[in-house]
């Protein structure tokens, strides 16, 4: 594409849009499972296989390695996408930050294995170029794609698994960000307690005031104890038409679990951390990992 | 009266929150925890520059030049103490990255010059070197990214407004990003002339 055209396209999008950029962009495909494989290169049966491995390892390590194959990362290199796409996916757990990536742009012979803050100790950048160079490349050369992911992945699972990593626990102890799991059922709690503050607050000040004057009291107990002035924002005004109307529906009760209890099932928040970060920021997708974070670690290399 | 208070207090909470001198505060953070993985970055190339140099001076001891070029770059790097107090002062985050440009650069020459050793290129001690310093490049254009991208929220937030008289009561000033030093050879296409070169150029490693 010459510069002008490529000009030109960028002013379209600008006179298109206020995201300029995000349509020239590739889209990161969503995290469907643990292997992603947009271009039909592996079997079904092979991604269920390599699939089934990485769930065990992160059953018996905690670690979560995705695999993501796309036919091309243009305009952006694979550095800028497969740093995106591990953003996007979050893989890894929160904090601990033990996820990896290995991104495959078919038809642009290149690879990447992005790394996770957490094992850049472990797969560092040598190791994970080494692991590209010398275990992938050569099968991939060979139009092995096949056993090029799966060497790549066995020896990619087996340098992480001599990294001392916190076990997967079944339920992580919460931190004290914003925990929508912690919240449901503290926004239950205090909701009850809003009622009958409201009741007295009600009879003082009549009824639209005081209503109003018991949303704003739990807005500002859910701001100090979540720390978020959208959750205070959501659950003060939940308070305030549960009061205004709790003469009308003395059971009425808001739930507040239903969207997560979808999510639990696919495995990607049994490490702990779980969706918090994803589901509940307006910014990023449904899809999404354990929470782990990326800093541009690991190695690219091509075929 | 009691009324009155009430309005009062849900009115002084609300002007408390819409002000923005928390969201100041906490976008204030935010850059300066970004800079400080830029800084981080950046220390890390610092570190891998004397390995560097030592391998490719087995190999190659007559890039003299280009060999002394790094290591002063390198020498004029480690010589600016990058605080977080840099972001407040324009003039010393310029010197900053511009010192860390230079050093890109001398690298980047060093790397054209090994391009004619090939008993360098295939020396796994230089191949290991080699990949840790194109991570941590990677990851340095991330840490750059975030800061920028973390600027810019820190310049929205002090200039929109109402949140500008904020920060003009606090004193708070617009924090300096990362310019494009050689924005006048990007903006030009390249020419690709292949006439010109008298001496068959050496074949491109079409992989």
């Amino acid at each position: 594409m010459s510069a002008i055209s490529r000009a030109k396209v960028f002013l379209l999008a600008l006179f298109l849009c206020w995201a300029p950029a995000a349509f020239a962009e590739v889209a990161v495909p969503p995290l469907v499972g643990r292997v992603v494989d947009t271009t039909g290169t592996l079997s079904a049966s092979d991604v269920a296989a390599q699939s089934q491995r990485l769930l065990d390892f992160q059953r018996r390590k905690g670690s979560q390695i995705a695999v993501l194959i796309v036919p091309t990362t243009a305009p952006e290199t694979i550095e800028q996408y497969s740093l995106r796409a591990a953003e996007t996916w979050k893989i890894g757990r929160k904090r601990i930050d033990d996820g990896a990536l290995l991104v495959i742009a078919k038809n642009d012979h290149r690879l990447r294995i992005e790394v996770g803050y957490g094992l850049e100790g472990a797969l560092t950048d040598v190791t994970a170029r080494r692991i590209i160079d010398e275990v992938i490349v050569p099968r991939f050369k060979a139009g092995d794609f096949t056993g090029g992911v799966g060497a790549g992945l066995a020896r990619m699972i087996g340098v992480v698994d001599g990294e001392p990593l916190p076990s997967p626990q079944p339920e992580a102890s919460h931190g004290p960000d914003v925990d929508w799991n912690a919240l449901s059922s503290f926004g239950l709690f205090s909701i009850f307690g809003a009622l009958f503050v409201g009741g007295f607050l009600r009879a003082l000040l009549g009824s639209l005031v005081g209503s109003a004057a018991a949303g704003g009291v739990v807005a500002v107990i859910v701001w100090f104890v979540a720390g978020s002035l959208v959750a205070a924002v959501v659950l003060g005004g939940l308070a305030f038409v549960v009061v205004l109307i709790a003469d009308l529906f003395p059971t009425a009760r808001p739930s507040g679990r239903g969207r997560y209890s979808d999510s639990s099932s696919s495995g990607w928040g049994g490490g702990g951390g779980g969706w918090s970060s994803g589901s509940s920021s307006s910014s990023s997708s449904d899809s999404g990992g354990g929470g782990g974070s990326f800093g541009g670690g690991g190695a690219s290399g091509s075929w | 009266m009691r009324k009155f208070f009430t309005v009062l207090a849900t009115l002084a909470t609300l002007s408390l929150t819409n002000c923005g001198y928390n969201a100041i505060q906490t976008n204030d953070e935010q850059v300066k925890a970004n800079w400080s993985e830029v800084v981080n970055q950046y220390q890390r190339r610092a570190d891998l520059v004397p390995n560097l140099v030592n391998s490719v001076k087995g190999f190659a001891q007559q890039e003299q030049t280009v060999l002394i070029g790094v290591t002063q770059a390198r020498a004029k790097v480690g010589s600016i103490q990058a605080t977080p107090e840099v972001l407040n002062d324009p003039a010393a985050f310029q010197k900053f990255t511009q010192a860390q440009g230079e050093l890109t650069s001398a690298l980047q020459r060093l790397l054209v010059v090994t391009e004619n050793y090939p008993q360098l290129k295939s020396d796994a001690l230089f191949k290991d070197l080699m990949s840790q310093l194109e991570g941590t490049e990677n990851r340095i254009t991330v840490a750059r990214n975030r800061y920028i991208k973390s600027v810019q929220d820190y310049n929205v937030t002090i200039r929109t407004f109402p949140t500008n008289l904020t920060a003009m009561t606090f004193g708070y000033k617009e924090k300096p990003n990362f310019q494009v030093a050689n924005e006048k050879e990007i903006s030009t296409a390249p020419k690709v002339d292949f006439n010109v070169s008298p001496t068959p150029a050496p074949a491109a490693t079409a992989k």
